[in-house]
C-alpha cells in the first residue's frame, strides 16, 4: 500500500512567500504565451510568403547575367556563359545547383490565334524542371507531338492585361489562360513555316521566361538552327541563401548581375524572420527566468518545511517517493498556466487571422499543430526539473540529518 | 534484506566506536570495541550514565550518523553500503525507533502525527492508534496539537509511533525519561506486547536498570 500524501500536505505548505509564487505564474505564463505566439508568428510567416516565394525545398533560386559593358557590347558571344563558366559556378561551396537559360537559335513567331489577333517575333527558353516553381505533370513533349505545353512568367500575363485594352485586345485571367491556344511559327534553315500548338499549362513566378520542355528545344535547335548552341546568357542558380555575402560577393568579383528584386525580397524575409525568432529567443528567455524564479520558490518552501521533511525521512520515508509527491503538487498549476497561454494564442491567431489578415486563404485561423506540443513538452519539462532538484535537495537532507 | 515480520534478521556489531572516541573507551566497555550480535527475541538492556555514547549508539543502529569505526551489520549487509532508498525501506519494514528527543510534528495534532507514520506501512488498523493512546493515558489528547502537550505525553506519542509499523529490530533511547514509573510501566508493558507480536529484538538505552523490563542480555555501554 502507498502512503496517502493527505496528512503530509499540510507539513509542507506551512512556509513560502506568495508573492514570488505568483510573480513566477505569471511570468511563466506571459513567457509560454510568448514563445508560443512567434513560433504561430513564424508558421503564419512562412504560410504567407511561401506563394510569392523564390523558395523551393527551402532554396533560392536567383537568375544571374554577365553585366553588358562598353568593352563586350560589339561581341555577344562575350555576355554569353560558356560550359566552363557554368561547370565553376557549380563547384562554389555557396552553390547548390546552377541551369543555364538555353533559348531558341532559330526564327519563331507567336499568335494567339483568331481570338487574340497578334502576331509577334518570340522566343522560347528551356531549363531544367528542377528550377521551375510550377511544373505540372503535362509539362512534357515527345517527337512527332504538334501541341507544345508552355510555363509562361506571371510578369507577361500581367503585361499583357496592361496594355491589352489599348490594342482592342481582350483581357485574360489566370484560370481562363490555360484555354488559349497558341500558335507558334517555327522557321527552319530554309525558312520553311513550320507550326506547332501552344498550350499554356502553368505560369511561373520565378522565371521571366517563355519555357518550353527541353526536349523540345533541343530538338528544334538541332533541327531549324543553322549554327550549333552552346551557349546561354541566363543562368539560375539554386542556393540555401541567396544574401550570402561570399555569393554576393563571388558574382561582384565576377561582374554577374542578377536580379536584385529577389535579393531584395529575401532581405525582407530574413529581416522578418530574424524578428520572430528574436521574440522567441526572447520568449524562451522569459520562460527560463519563470521556472529559476519557481525553482527559488520551490527551493524557499522546501527550505522553510526543512525540519518536517527531515523528520519524514528519519521516520522511513522515502525520499524518491517525497520528491514525487511534492512535484506532482504543481503540476495542476503548470497544466493550468500552459492552457492559459495556449488559449491566448489560440483567440490571437483568430483575431490575426480574421480582423488583420482580413481572413487570407494561405494563412489558418486554428493555431499551428507545433503549439500544442512545445505546450506540452514545456509542462514535461518543468515537471521533470522540479522533480531533479526536489530530490536532489532531499537526498541532501538524508547525508545531512538532524542530529 | 529482510521485509517480512517472519524473517529471521540478525544485528552484527563488530569493533564499533564513535569516531570521536578515544582509543581507551573500548577498555572497559562491554558495547565499544566488542563483537556483538542481535537477533530475533533478543530484549537487550544497555545501561550506562549520561554522555557515554547512548544516544550515539542508537543513532548508528539507525543509520543517522556514520561517524564511527568499526561494522554494523544487518543480515551481513553493511549499514553504511545502504543506499538512501535502501535505508528507508529498511526503516518502513525492519527498523524502528524511540528517540529521547520524540521528534514529532510539533505544529500537527496526536493523531496526525501517528497516522502520517501509520500509513508508511500499515501494521494495525487506524483505530488501533486509538485504542494505544486510551491505553497509556492520552485517549483525550488525539486532536490537541502536539506543542501544546507536555513533554510526558509527547513521548508517549513517540512511543506509540514507533509500535504502528512492523519491525524486527526496536531501538530504545531512553524512551521514559520523561514518565513517571506508573505511567513508564504500562508503556513498557505495551511495547513488550507489541514485539512480542512480531516476535522482534529490543535495544532499550537507558541511564540505570530499569526494574519492568525483563532483558534477556544487559550490556554496560
Amino acid at each position: 500500500m502507498k502512503p496517502s500524501f493527505r496528512h503530509i500536505k499540510p507539513l509542507l505548505l506551512s512556509g513560502g512567500n506568495k508573492n514570488s509564487r505568483w510573480f513566477s505564474y505569471i511570468g511563466l505564463c506571459i513567457g509560454v504565451l510568448l514563445l508560443l505566439c512567434s513560433i504561430q508568428m513564424y508558421v503564419n510567416l512562412q504560410q504567407l510568403l511561401r506563394k510569392n516565394s523564390t523558395h523551393k525545398n527551402g532554396y533560392d533560386f536567383i537568375s544571374i547575367r554577365k553585366a553588358v559593358t562598353n568593352e563586350t557590347m560589339g561581341s555577344p558571344s562575350l555576355n554569353m556563359f560558356s560550359n566552363e563558366e557554368t561547370e565553376e559556378l557549380r563547384r562554389q561551396p555557396f552553390i547548390d545547383g546552377a541551369a543555364p537559360l538555353m533559348a531558341n537559335n532559330f526564327r519563331l513567331q507567336l499568335s494567339a490565334g483568331r481570338l487574340i489577333e497578334f502576331q509577334t517575333d518570340f522566343f522560347i527558353e528551356a531549363i531544367d524542371n528542377e528550377f521551375i516553381d510550377t511544373v505540372p505533370p503535362s509539362f512534357t513533349w515527345q517527337e512527332g507531338q504538334s501541341t507544345i505545353p508552355l510555363i509562361v512568367s506571371s510578369d507577361f500575363l500581367e503585361i499583357y492585361n496592361v496594355f491589352a485594352p489599348g490594342y482592342e485586345l481582350p483581357q485574360v485571367s489566370e484560370a481562363t489562360i490555360s484555354s488559349l491556344t497558341l500558335t507558334i511559327t517555327c522557321f527552319d534553315r530554309q525558312q520553311q513555316e513550320i507550326l506547332f500548338n501552344g498550350k499554356i499549362v502553368a505560369l511561373s513566378d520565378r522565371i521571366n521566361s517563355i519555357l518550353v520542355p527541353k526536349k523540345f528545344l533541343d530538338w528544334s535547335n538541332s533541327n531549324f538552327s543553322t549554327k550549333p548552341v552552346t551557349k546561354a546568357s541566363r543562368i539560375y542558380l539554386k542556393t540555401k541563401d541567396a544574401n550570402n555575402p561570399e555569393l554576393l560577393q563571388f558574382l561582384e568579383k565576377k561582374n554577374y548581375r542578377m536580379n536584385k528584386d529577389k535579393t531584395r525580397f529575401g532581405r525582407v524575409k530574413q529581416v522578418l524572420q530574424g524578428v520572430v525568432t528574436g521574440l522567441g529567443i526572447f520568449g524562451l528567455m522569459v520562460v527560463m527566468l519563470s521556472l529559476m524564479l519557481f525553482s527559488f520558490y520551490l527551493q524557499l518552501l522546501i527550505a522553510r518545511s526543512k525540519d518536517n521533511l527531515r523528520l519524514l525521512l528519519t521516520i522511513g520515508y522515502s525520499p524518491s517517493w517525497l520528491s514525487k509527491k511534492v512535484s506532482q503538487l504543481f503540476i495542476p498549476v503548470y497544466i493550468i498556466i500552459v492552457f492559459i497561454a495556449l488559449a491566448v494564442a489560440v483567440v490571437l491567431q483568430w483575431a490575426f487571422f480574421h480582423y488583420v489578415m482580413h481572413d487570407r486563404s494561405e494563412l489558418s485561423a486554428i493555431i499551428h499543430w507545433s503549439l500544442p506540443v512545445v505546450a506540452a513538452l514545456l509542462i514535461l519539462l518543468s515537471v521533470i526539473t522540479n522533480f531533479r532538484m526536489v530530490k536532489k535537495l532531499l537526498y541532501g537532507f538524508y547525508k545531512q540529518p538532524q542530529e | 534484506m529482510a521485509s517480512n515480520i517472519f524473517d529471521h534478521m540478525l544485528l552484527q556489531v563488530k569493533n564499533l566506536l564513535p569516531a570521536y572516541f578515544e582509543e581507551t573507551g573500548k577498555k572497559n566497555s562491554e558495547t565499544w570495541g566488542k563483537d556483538l550480535s542481535f537477533s530475533n527475541g533478543d530484549r537487550v538492556k544497555i545501561v550506562a550514565p549520561s554522555g557515554s555514547g547512548k544516544t550515539s549508539l542508537i543513532h548508528f543502529l539507525y543509520g543517522m550518523r556514520q561517524n564511527y569505526t568499526g561494522n554494523i551489520s544487518y543480515d551481513a549487509t553493511d549499514l553504511k553500503k545502504f543506499s538512501i532508498e535502501e535505508t528507508a525501506r529498511f526503516r518502513k519494514n525492519n527498523l524502528s525507533i524511540v528517540f529521547q528527543d520524540m521528534r514529532l510534528f510539533t505544529a500537527q495534532t496526536v493523531w496526525e502525527n501517528l497516522e502520517i507514520k501509520r500509513q508508511l506501512n500499515p501494521f494495525h488498523p487506524p483505530e488501533m492508534i486509538t485504542e494505544m493512546c486510551e491505553r497509556l493515558g492520552i485517549g483525550n489528547k488525539l486532536k490537541s496539537i502536539c506543542i501544546n502537550c507536555s513533554y510526558g505525553e509527547q513521548q508517549r506519542v513517540s512511543i506509540i509511533r514507533a509500535l504502528l509499523q512492523p519491525y524486527d529490530i526496536l531501538l530504545l533511547d531512553e524512551p521514559f525519561s520523561h514518565l513517571d514509573n506508573a505511567n513508564a510501566e504500562k508503556a513498557m508493558g505495551l511495547i513488550l506486547e507489541e514485539t512480542k507480536k512480531r516476535n522482534a529484538c529490543i535495544l532499550f538505552a537507558d541511564l540505570e536498570r530499569n526494574e519492568f523490563f525483563p532483558y534477556t542480555r544487559l550490556l554496560h555501554l
